[in-house]
Formats: structure tokens, sequence, C-alpha cells
């Protein structure tokens, strides 16, 4: 009896959580001056525009068209949101203009098929396809026929992952539970696992052996937190505080997930 | 005030049902009862005479086709229109009458039935099917609306439990619901995720979204296949 109490108690009390009211029903829109990537009607005719196809097919059916380098349930567009587009989900056309760049995580100097083997190996939690490969080659074509027009050597707003001011409180996994409760377990699982819809995957898991591995940028609780600030839950960037933020990374990033390769021996 | 004593008295009645029900089948039965000739409270309606028998719906009056939806969902729409959250003014006076019980039964049935695709009021339109396509398939991200398949699954056909299958659904009905999500009229969808879609389409996009799911073949049952 006190059990079922007590459930009754969680279920209303995220019922409440999960209320219409306590959310504004639109997200902010993203900033007017982030760059405009040009629309899928230019990609040109002829073995340029085959190749940028291939890539954005890659891309959003990573499982698919690269199969043998993926080790998980993702695809490059579980991160990357709008095929590459969106803002503050790192976008193509703000990577390219910005390699090679000197990488802390190696200490060397990166050209952008070296950074998109990294995400092979990490947020894949798979194999880096050789750089000279179809793969790299026509990701590398996707990403620079997406940067037409972007100029290089700034900072574009909107290019990487959103930065999070420092939090004020410390990240605290038990209040990210809460907020993970409220509302991520809708799609991703009260498990983390996520969902399918028949043989397919249609929520991504967030955690477990087959989600991103510990070497990846999202394992980063500071990265993971711009990530969702701006992105998640989906279509309502931006709803979230900071601190909600900061504690929902602090959780999901608490959970187990496939090991760091580079620490595997 | 009649309202208050019937649903006491449907309280009442449903207590006995609970007691002479405790085995699924037995649930599965009474559910079938209430689609085909409703609970027997005064004023009950079945719900055939809307979404037949085998759950197909009723174009023609935008009855929406529910066979094979969820259990969960069939379950959780009722309730939202008992409690007034899920906008449903034809519904509204046929199932306020329903207990628990009987909703738990009556959408375990449906979850259950299989039945094709029945003919909508007019033939697609090519224009409008085209941008539905897109929109449902890419997304509006400009407007900060993702691809409808992200949410409804591959196609639209759903993903249990939470999110119905639209694949295949009427088209009156489902332009019918993107306006009233739009204008904040149904308001039960979990954290006012389809309000804030609906509200960032314009009428006409609305309206080239219904054409594209409607012009598709149903699933047999949400989140599998044909
Ligand atoms: C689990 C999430 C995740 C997945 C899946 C993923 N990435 Fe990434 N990717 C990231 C993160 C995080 C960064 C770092 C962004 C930053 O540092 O601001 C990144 C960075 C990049 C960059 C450099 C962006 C920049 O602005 O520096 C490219 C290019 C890239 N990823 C391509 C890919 C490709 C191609 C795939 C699929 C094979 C992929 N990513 C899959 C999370 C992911
Ligand atoms: C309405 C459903 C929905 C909700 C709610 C939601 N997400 Fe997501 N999330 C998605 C989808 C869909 C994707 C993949 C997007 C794509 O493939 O285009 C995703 C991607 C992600 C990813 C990157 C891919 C992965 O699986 O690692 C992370 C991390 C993530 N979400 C975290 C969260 C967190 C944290 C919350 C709660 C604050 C949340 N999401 C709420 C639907 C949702
Ligand atoms: C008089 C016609 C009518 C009857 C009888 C009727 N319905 Fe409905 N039903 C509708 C209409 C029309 C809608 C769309 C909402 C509205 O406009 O009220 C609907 C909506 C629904 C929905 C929501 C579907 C969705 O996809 O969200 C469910 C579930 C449902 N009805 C179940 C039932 C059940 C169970 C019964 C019998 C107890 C029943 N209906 C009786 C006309 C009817
Ligand atoms: C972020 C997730 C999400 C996205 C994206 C999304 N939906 Fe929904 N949709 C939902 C949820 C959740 C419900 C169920 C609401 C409820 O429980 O009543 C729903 C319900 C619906 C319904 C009512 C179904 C019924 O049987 O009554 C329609 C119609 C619909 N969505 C159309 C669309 C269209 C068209 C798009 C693309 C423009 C879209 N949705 C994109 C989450 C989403």
């Amino acid at each position: 009896m006190k059990i079922r109490s007590s459930l009754l108690v969680v279920a209303s009390a995220t019922l409440l959580f999960s209320g219409s009211q306590s959310f504004p029903p639109i997200a902010r829109g993203q900033e007017p001056a982030t760059f405009q990537p040009p629309s899928d009607s230019e990609i040109p005719s002829g073995p340029f525009g085959d190749l940028v196809r291939k890539g954005e097919h890659i891309f959003t059916q990573t499982g698919v068209y690269a199969r043998p380098y993926v080790g998980n349930d993702l695809t490059c567009e579980s991160c990357h949101l709008d095929r590459g587009r969106k803002p503050y989900a790192a976008p193509l056309w703000g990577a390219y203009v910005s390699y090679p760049r000197f990488r802390t995580k190696n200490n060397k100097v990166s050209r952008l098929g070296e950074r998109i083997q990294g995400c092979f190996r990490f947020s894949m939690n798979g194999t880096p396809p050789p750089l000279d490969s179809e793969t790299i080659r026509s990701l590398v074509a996707y990403s620079f026929w997406m940067s037409r027009g972007a100029p290089v050597g700034v900072k574009l707003a909107g290019q990487g992952m959103y930065r999070m001011p420092r939090p004020k409180r410390q990240p605290d996994p038990f209040r990210g539970k809460k907020v993970y409760a409220a509302r991520c377990a809708l799609c991703h699982g009260a498990d983390g696992l996520g969902a399918t819809s028949g043989h397919d995957v249609a929520f991504p898991p967030v955690w477990g052996p087959r989600s991103y591995n510990m070497g990846a940028g999202l394992a980063k609780v500071s990265k993971l937190a711009g990530f969702v600030k701006m992105n998640m839950p989906l279509s309502k960037g931006d709803t979230l505080t900071n601190q909600e933020s900061w504690d929902v990374a602090a959780y999901v990033d608490s959970q187990p997930r496939p090991a760091d390769p580079r620490k595997i021996r | 005030m009649s309202f208050f004593r019937r649903s006491v008295l449907s309280g009442c009645l449903s207590v006995v049902f609970l007691s002479s029900t405790a085995h699924a089948g037995d649930l599965m039965n009474w559910g079938k009862k209430i689609a085909e000739e409703g609970n027997g409270s005064p004023g009950s309606i079945a719900c055939m005479e809307c979404h037949r028998l085998n759950g197909g719906g009723m174009p023609s009056i935008g009855s929406p086709r529910i066979a094979g939806q969820t259990a969960f969902y069939i379950e959780h729409e009722i309730l939202g229109v008992q409690k007034g959250t899920r906008y449903a003014p034809v519904m509204a006076g046929v199932v306020y009458n329903l207990s628990k019980n009987d909703i738990r039964a009556v959408a375990l049935y449906y979850a259950s039935v299989r039945t094709p695709k029945l003919p909508d009021v007019s033939p697609p339109d090519p224009a409008l099917v085209a941008l539905g396509k897109h929109i449902a398939q890419k997304g509006l991200w400009k407007k900060n609306v993702p691809a409808c398949v992200l949410c409804h699954g591959p196609n639209g056909r759903g993903i249990p439990p939470h999110f119905p299958y639209i694949e295949g659904q009427n088209k009156g009905y489902l332009l019918r619901q993107l306006i009233s999500f739009a204008f904040l009229k149904r308001k039960d969808d979990p954290q006012g995720l389809m309000r804030g879609i609906a509200r960032h389409l314009t009428q006409r996009e609305r309206k080239a979204v219904a054409e594209y799911f409607a012009s598709l073949n149903p699933p047999a049952t949400a989140g599998r296949g044909k």
C-alpha cells in the first residue's frame, strides 16, 4: 500500500511537471543573424553534386551508407541536427571554414577529414574510415558545399556547440535525474536506451552500449550541457534554464556507456 | 446536475463490471461490446456509429481511424476528453459516462483490431503532397519545426506508446487536429510539443502535411509495417 501511494505521488508530480502551463508553448526561435546555408535545390549536377548527395546520405543514414565504420545506433544527424545545418549543433557550414585547426585533444593541427574521423571513433563508437576513402571525401564535400559563401577565419554565430556560462551551483546528477524524468524520458526512455519504431531506431539512446563512448565530445558535461541547452527537448531548445541543462548533462554523463577506445589496451 | 448523477451512477456500474471482468479476455469482450452497443448507461452511444467496428473511422465526417493505435494512447485521449484537456467537441458528448474500466476495455479492443484504409473525401492534391512530404521528412527548421517523422516514426507510422501513428489517417481529421493544436484548444500533448509545432506552420503548410500523411497507407498497428 505504501509503495503504491508513493508511486502515485511520483506519478502525479511528473504530471504536474510535464503539465502544459509550466512551459512556454513556443521555444524562442534561432538567432536571425546566423549563416544561411544553400538550399537542397542548389546542389549542382555532375560528379561534385553526386559526392555532395552521397555525403548527405551518409550523414543522415550513417548506419546504412557507412555501415563498416559505425558501432552504435546514432547517425551524424543525431547530434548535428537538421542534416548538419542547425546553429549551435556544430553545423557543417561552420566546420568547413574553421579547419585546419589546432586541437588540444591530440596536440596537433587537424584537417577536417581527421576531425570527422574523430566523430566516427568516439561519437559513433566505431572505426575511423581512411582519410582518402569515399566516405570521408563525400562528407568533406558535403561540408564544403554547405559552407558556400561563409566568411573564412572569423568566428560565426552558431558555430560549434553552445558554450555554457559557468553554473551557479555545482552540476548535480541528482537534480539532473528529476529534469531527465520530466523533460527527456518521454523520448529517450527512463532507461536512456531510446525508442524504436518497428525495427528502426526512432529516438537515439543517450547512454548504454549503443550510445556515444566516454571519449566523445558529449561525454564532457560542459559540451553536453551546451548541446542540450540549445537543442533539447527536440523543438523546445532554449526552454531549460542553464542550471537545469548543467544538471541533466551531469546526470546523463554519469550513466554507463562504452569505454574510451584510447584507454583500452 | 443530471451529469453528476449520471457519472455517480456509471461509477457504481463500473464497480460491478470491474468485479465481473477480472480477466483480460473478459475486458477485451467488454470493450468490443462498448464499441458495438455502448456501455448500457442511459444515453450511451456505440463507438462504431462513428469509428466503425473495426476502427477505420469515417473520413466523410472527419472521424479518425483508431484501429491499431496503442491502448495507452487511446486511453490517454479519452481521459483527456473527459478532463477537458483534449478538445473534442463531438467525442465530449459521447465518452463522459465511461468509467475508467470501460475506457481501458474499449482501448484494448481498438488497439487489437485491424482494418484497411477507407477512401478519403477527395484525391490527394499533388502540389500540397510535395510540400507536405518535404516538411514531414526534413522539417522547417528555420521556424524550429523538426521533421514530423522524428517524433511520429518513419513515414508517420508511430513510436509506441506516446507518439500516435498519423500515416494514412484521414485528411479532414488531421487538419482539424493541427488547427486545434495551433490555436491551443487541444492541450493534452506532453510538454506542449505539438502546440509549438502546429503554431509555427502556416495554414497552407498544415494543409500540406495533412494531405501528405493522408495520401499514405496506414500501418497495421502503431510502430509496425503494413
Ligand atoms: C554523439 C554526438 C555526435 C555524433 C553522433 C557525431 N558528432 Fe560530430 N561532433 C560532436 C561534437 C560534440 C562536436 C564538437 C563540437 C564543438 O567542439 O563545439 C562535433 C564536431 C564535429 C565536427 C567539427 C565541427 C566544428 O565546428 O568544429 C564535424 C565536421 C563533425 N563533428 C562531423 C560529424 C560526422 C560526419 C558525424 C557522423 C559520422 C558526426 N560528427 C557524428 C558530436 C557528434
Ligand atoms: C520529443 C522527443 C525528445 C525529447 C523530449 C528529448 N529528445 Fe533528445 N533527441 C530527440 C531526437 C529525435 C534526437 C535525434 C535528432 C535527429 O536524429 O535528428 C535527439 C538527440 C539527442 C542527443 C544526441 C544523440 C544521442 O542519443 O546521444 C542527446 C544527447 C539528447 N537528445 C539528449 C536529450 C536530453 C538531455 C533531453 C531532455 C532535456 C532530451 N534529449 C529530450 C528527441 C527528444
Ligand atoms: C458521434 C460520433 C462519435 C462516436 C459515437 C465516438 N466517437 Fe470517437 N471521435 C469522434 C470524432 C469526431 C473524433 C475527433 C475529435 C472530435 O472532433 O470530437 C473522435 C476522436 C476519438 C479518439 C481520438 C483519436 C486520436 O487519434 O487521437 C478516440 C481514441 C476515440 N474517438 C474513441 C472513441 C470510442 C472508444 C468511442 C466509443 C466509446 C467513440 N470514440 C465514439 C467521433 C465519435
Ligand atoms: C517533437 C515531437 C513531435 C514532432 C516533431 C511532431 N509531433 Fe505530432 N505529436 C507529438 C505528440 C507527443 C503527439 C500526441 C499528443 C497527445 O498525446 O495527445 C502528437 C500528435 C499529433 C497529431 C494528432 C494525432 C491524432 O491521432 O490525434 C497530429 C495530426 C500530429 N501530431 C501531426 C504532426 C505533424 C504533421 C508534424 C510535422 C509538421 C508533427 N506532428 C511533428 C509530437 C510531435
